[in-house]
């Protein structure tokens, strides 16, 4: 489908009041509107605590210091958080890929009674139109109730949950994009049926599962509510609650922040890159098909 | 009977114990954590404590009509929502329409462009605390320097501007999003229609609006539905950058069931105003679905 878009001209006639110069103009505006933040964010980073205040700010000379990322990482516990991000993320996507998938693969290929299908699908979809506070609330009575606040395992159980929707969603859109006669050539030869999923489904649809796992890892690394709610000890707490705990401090270390913000944009940074042609999809719940 | 039938009907019960093996684990996470919490929500927002135990109550319902701090960040809620959506729609459907040619270092642009809404949003809101900051904020000194008096420009911190500035870094961030959406549905229509019009004689402008809108309306209404619940629901970006503050500017009604919860430990209040925030996204999104079907029906 993608390929088919690539040979397709997309020049088409519409109102477009001036040249192709203009236009550019436009678009390196739009980038520098979206990029410029995010370096200043950087230089802040990297720059001594007397040079945040130079007036008029310098963008591009001052002399480049490591000593935010070493107090960030070193002297505080940014080390610890940004390890238990990592293993939420691994853990939850891991958890919610495997029981996803299956769930996709049977909403996708089994012709179920009952509208079963168009039902379950619709609904496992609702679940994840909750607004997070709605959940976030029960949820921390809940892990208190059984003791697993301030525990990485709360945080892995409530993003696979989280994500699972998504998965199902994702998975039942690029299994329904495969053809049917794959498995049943192999059924017939006498493969069993997880034998069919796992060696000749799994393997064509590689690359719609690595990008709806990359989609995870991001969605549990970017995630704050539950994680605020959930975990406030430096062995629990993940980045993000990590920096908002800087950030709503009355004196604020702006360099360390920044450290710890520019690390934990490092594996977006190399996901987005690595997902682009998937991004519209997933951003979408596989409702567009970009 | 075709293949497909024959391997993958589940129509009676011992062809339906291998999909119903595939399903239950799914199944079972949902309903224990996102199902189950609702319920657990809804007991707790009809009990109150009191000093002769637990009663049942709808105490913490009739409580929101007299709460007017619910009632103004409901307003804050929807003054967000609204003034956002317009700004990230007009946008990204302009840099869709715009940008929906051959343009040269195209994936390049794409994947810069993505960089905002990819950002976890705790760093969207340190990245604009210290755009913002009133000392030493890029944007603040960039002005500075064209010669606009910055004194009364605090942004977060003042009054009047916070609730701006809060929209300004959503939409920010998620215009982006609205952008490629669109940018992906434009691309998916078929050229004849264009033909048609072309030889029909009609002007760009009508080409726009009799050919483009309508075919477009489709990903027009996902990106519409897919934001607004997003809206309507901000929370982390409002609670880095401002908290709320100052004073009550910016609280919205994720925040206040923040605040009631984990601020104030009142559980049953904080779970009786989010049923208030679910039932109005339930309305506004089954609205937009019911728009997209019945353009396809």
């Amino acid at each position: 489908m993608l390929s088919t878009q690539k040979a397709q001209k997309p020049q088409k006639r519409f109102y477009v009041p001036f040249g192709s110069s203009v236009r550019l103009v436009i678009l390196l505006l739009a980038l520098l509107f979206a990029l410029a933040p995010v370096y200043w964010m950087l230089t802040i980073s990297f720059k001594t605590e007397g040079e945040h205040f130079a007036s008029p700010p310098s963008w591009f000379v001052f002399t480049p210091t490591l000593e935010h990322y070493y107090d960030a990482f070193v002297t505080r516990s940014f080390g610890q958080y940004l390890l238990t991000s990592a293993i939420v993320a691994v853990a939850s996507t891991a958890c919610a890929l495997v029981i996803g998938t299956l769930a996709a693969y049977a909403l996708a290929r089994f012709d179920l009674p009952l509208k079963l299908n168009r039902r379950l699908s619709l609904w496992i979809l609702s679940t994840r139109m909750f607004p997070a506070i709605v959940t976030a609330v029960p949820l921390f009575l809940m892990m208190r109730d059984v003791q697993l606040l301030n525990t990485r395992a709360a945080l892995i159980i409530v993003y696979t949950a989280f994500n699972l929707p998504f998965v199902v969603w994702m998975m039942r859109g690029f299994f329904a994009d495969l053809p049917r006669d794959l498995e049943e050539a192999a059924l017939v030869d006498g493969d069993s049926r997880l034998g069919a999923l796992v060696r000749v489904v799994l393997p064509l649809v590689a690359p719609g599962l690595a990008a709806t796992a990359v989609f995870c890892l991001i969605v549990s690394w970017n995630e704050f509510l539950f994680a605020l709610v959930l975990t406030q000890t430096d062995a629990a707490m993940t980045l993000p609650v990590g920096i908002a705990g800087r950030v709503t401090q009355y004196e604020i270390k702006w360099g360390v922040m920044s450290a710890a913000a520019s690390v934990a944009i490092v594996p977006i940074l190399v996901f987005a890159l690595a997902l682009q042609k998937y991004l519209v999809r997933g951003l979408s719940m596989g409702a567009v098909k970009g | 009977m075709p293949r497909s039938r024959r391997f993958f009907n589940a129509q009676n019960k011992r062809e339906l114990l291998l999909p119903a093996l595939f399903l239950a684990p799914a199944l079972a996470v949902l309903l224990a954590l996102s199902i189950y919490p609702l319920i657990y929500s809804v007991t707790i927002s009809l009990q109150q404590e009191t000093a002769a135990g637990i009663t049942w109550t709808l105490g913490n319902f009739t409580r929101l009509f007299s709460d007017g701090f619910f009632w103004t960040a409901m307003g804050h809620t929807f003054v967000y929502a609204a003034v956002a959506l317009t700004c990230e729609f007009l946008l990204g459907l302009g840099l869709a329409l715009l940008l929906n040619n051959e343009i040269r270092g195209r994936g390049f642009f794409r994947a810069s462009l993505l960089v905002p809404m990819m950002l976890p949003t705790v760093v969207v809101g340190v990245v604009w605390r210290l755009m913002l900051n009133p000392n030493f904020g890029a944007v603040n000194g960039t002005l500075k320097q064209f010669g606009v008096n910055t004194e009364n420009l605090t942004w977060t911190a003042s009054p009047k501007l916070a609730m701006l500035s809060v929209i300004a870094v959503d939409v920010w961030q998620w215009t982006p999003f609205v952008f490629l959406v669109l940018l992906a549905g434009l691309q998916a229509i078929p050229q004849e229609p264009y033909e048609a019009a072309l030889i029909d004689g009609s002007s760009r402008w009508q080409t726009f609006w009799h050919v483009t809108l309508p075919l477009l309306k489709p990903s027009i209404l996902i990106v519409l539905l897919l934001r607004t619940m997003d809206l309507l629901r901000v929370f982390d970006q409002i609670f880095i950058l401002t908290e709320g503050g100052p004073g009550f500017a910016t609280e919205t009604i994720s925040l206040y069931i923040y605040r009631a919860a984990f601020r104030f430990f009142d559980f049953g209040y904080a779970a009786a105003m989010s049923f208030v925030l679910l039932a109005l996204t339930n309305v506004i999104s089954a609205t937009y679905i019911r728009l997209l079907q019945g353009r396809n029906a």
